[in-house]
């Protein structure tokens, strides 16, 4: 039986470049859930967030000559799934950018394996709108730059900016327990 | 606590991956999705080289007949199927001179090897 591609993510983006799906599909077993977790903290529901995911992941394949190594293979294939995302979101406008009250995501999908941690992050995003949840999420998980998330959502970069202080004002009110307990065991 | 200590700490929470009890289903998932795009453009490259093969070999028949066609549309539907006729018996005349032959068998050659090759292709993937 042939053995299960091993190997850094560069070498096995390589492998993929060349055509080998195997190799790709390891990268999909290691980064899958990255990206749909990302996803679900951006917004989307569980049905969309692995529909969104899978096509990242498609879409990927189709471009992982492109992926040099310059940065890692998670935060490459995030842009793509998050621009996915963004894509989709703006189709739909009136979800962005209202202070309505954050509807309920479907958390159970998240229930099995959570640490405390992840409960936490989850639970307390529920608490921003979806506005904020976006802004914050593009920033914080998908390491986007204020001026990033502003072309991509075609809005000022100080309305991107408010959000995310304003989403890192009720995160934090959720969040700060649970922090300062880990920094506290991180000093001893 | 410190901004850029919260923020720190929230791009910590944000990089920890959730853990899906469905993990390795969704990357199967994926991977048959990968499989069935690559099998349907091996299949369109395959049918392409196939297509191109006839296209050739056609190419290759009817410009020996070039001269007799153009006899047959000038004397259009007057007596068709007599026409028909004399451009199968050219045929037949053509296909009986060795290098004509030749050219036939190389055509189907070729249209033989690009299907084999989609076939092999094909049989690879599944």
């Amino acid at each position: 039986m042939d053995r299960l591609p091993t190997g850094h993510d560069v070498e096995l983006a390589a492998l993929a470049a060349a055509g080998d799906r195997r190799a790709y599909g390891e990268l999909v077993r290691r980064h899958g859930s990255a990206i749909r977790g990302l996803l679900r903290r951006m917004g989307a529901d569980s049905a969309a967030a692995d529909d969104i995911a899978q096509d990242a992941f498609l879409a990927g394949f189709e471009q992982v000559a492109d992926y040099r190594g310059e940065g890692a293979f998670g935060g490459w294939i995030k842009r793509i799934a998050a621009r996915l995302y963004l894509r989709k979101v703006k189709r739909d406008t009136r979800v962005i950018f209202t202070d309505e009250a954050q509807d309920g995501d479907d958390p159970s999908a998240l229930n099995e394996s959570r640490t405390g941690a992840r409960i936490d992050l989850d639970e307390a995003l529920k608490a921003l709108s979806k506005g904020e949840r976006l802004c914050v999420s593009l920033c914080y998980g998908g390491d986007w730059s204020h001026a990033e998330v502003a072309e991509a959502l075609a809005i000022p970069i100080g309305t991107v900016k408010s959000h995310v202080k304003r989403g890192l004002d009720k995160l934090r009110a959720k969040l700060a327990p649970q922090t300062e307990g880990a920094r506290r065991e991180a000093h001893g | 606590m410190a901004e850029p200590d919260f923020e720190a700490q929230l791009t910590r929470l944000y990089n920890e991956a959730p853990s899906f009890p469905d993990a390795e289903l969704f990357a199967a998932q994926v991977g048959a999705s990968l499989d069935r795009g690559w099998a349907m453009r091996r299949v369109l490259i395959g049918g392409a080289g196939v297509a191109a093969g006839l296209i050739a070999a056609f190419q290759l028949v009817t410009t020996r007949f070039s001269a007799e066609l153009q006899t047959l549309s000038h004397n259009g539907t007057r007596d068709l199927s007599a026409d028909v006729d004399k451009a199968m018996t050219k045929f037949s005349q053509i296909t009986a001179t060795p290098a004509s032959v030749e050219a036939l068998w190389l055509a189907a050659g070729l249209a033989l090897l690009a299907l084999g090759f989609a076939v092999t292709r094909m049989m690879e993937d599944f």
